[in-house]
């Protein structure tokens, strides 16, 4: 989990090193021929490359805050651990859904609505409450309640 | 020579809740874009900045920050509960609210968010700023709108969130990470809007 960190605080960092060098050619070195921002800061890449290591910053900070809460090594980061040591359970995985396929359909149906009419979205956004609520509540009714 | 036979039981991360934040991640980047339409627009007509954000209520528009702010706060008390496994209150105190009735108060002040934005969204069509008006019209629907549909899908997800509350007999782990990746989102979206209403209605 060590490394994890790093490697998202490195992109953090490289992103953010690449977003200072970015504007300060284009406020100094860029010419008005060629696309250069000709003396002007050029606000997408230095928003998106900042925002960029903002994105790897955060993803990192999270990592590093359960790295700090586990409380200890996981078995996968220890060289003298068995298999079966990364064995817990995991968390919970659906063997498999219908739901995301209705709820795909009701996007298509809305998206095809801005194109041939504007009631067939109205069909869609039907179909997608239905398809969110099955998908949603797939484990809590039926033989999976508790 | 015995070799130990198991490593020490630590706290694996949630997966789900790994999950929500590299998403969260990557909703960083949707909205980096739409800065950088705003920004670029900005720099590319200061003249069309200039008389358009005169329409702006900032008075208004900081009443209804300070609403979706604080429901970030009732919504982390209602994690709180959650993480009790408490879903129902057990008295009229605050500190006995049960996630549920947190997360009620966290939608009304979320729906009074958006009611805000359609009002403010009628007040500026009214005074000529629609979305196909000028380039700042564009921008500003396109940032805020697009906001305001994550703030909808929030509002959504509590409402899920609520029903799981209801639907189980015991309230356990897995509806408490729901409890608390949703309140994760809701507070990346308050956090994205602090930061547009610095950049739209503050630095103007």
């Amino acid at each position: 989990m060590r490394a994890n960190v790093y490697f998202f605080w490195f992109i953090s960092a490289y992103a953010f090193l690449a977003d200072v060098v970015y504007t300060i050619w284009n406020l100094f070195f860029a010419g008005t021929t060629n696309g250069g921002g000709g003396g002007r800061v050029e606000p997408i890449g230095t928003v998106c490359l900042l925002l960029t290591a903002v994105m790897a910053l955060f993803i990192g900070f999270y990592v590093n805050r359960s790295r700090l809460g586990q409380g200890g090594v996981l078995p996968e980061d220890r060289p003298d651990a068995s298999i079966d040591d990364g064995d817990p359970e995991l968390g919970f995985f659906s063997p498999y859904s219908w739901w995301p396929i209705l709820l795909a359909a009701s996007a298509a149906l809305g998206f095809l609505g801005f194109v041939i009419g504007i009631w067939v979205a109205f069909i869609g956004g039907a179909i997608a409450i239905v398809a969110l609520v099955g998908w949603v509540y797939e484990y809590y009714r039926g033989f999976f309640a508790r | 020579m015995l070799q130990t036979t198991s490593a020490p039981a630590v706290n694996r991360p949630n997966s789900v809740a790994v999950g929500t934040i590299v998403w969260l991640g990557s909703e960083v980047m949707f909205f980096a874009g739409l800065f950088a339409i705003y920004f670029t627009l900005k720099t590319s007509l200061p003249a069309v900045w200039a008389s358009s954000v005169e329409h702006l209520n900032v008075p208004y528009a900081l009443t209804n920050t300070i609403v979706l702010v604080l429901s970030s706060f009732t919504c982390q008390f209602g994690v709180f509960a959650a993480e009790r496994l408490q879903p129902q209150s057990t008295g009229w105190k605050p500190s006995e609210w049960g996630m549920v009735r947190w997360f009620f108060v966290t939608y009304a002040m979320g729906a009074v968010f958006v009611t805000g934005q359609v009002f403010e969204y009628a007040n500026l069509v009214s005074e000529g700023i629609a979305i196909n008006s000028s380039a700042y019209g564009s921008a500003f629907y396109l940032t805020t709108g697009f906001h305001a549909l994550h703030v909808t899908g929030g509002l959504i997800a509590f409402l899920l969130t609520i029903g799981r509350a209801f639907a189980v007999r015991t309230f356990g782990h897995r509806e408490a990470t729901t409890a608390i990746v949703v309140s994760y989102y809701w507070h990346f979206v308050d956090v994205v809007w602090i930061a547009l209403f610095v950049v739209i209605y503050v630095l103007k």
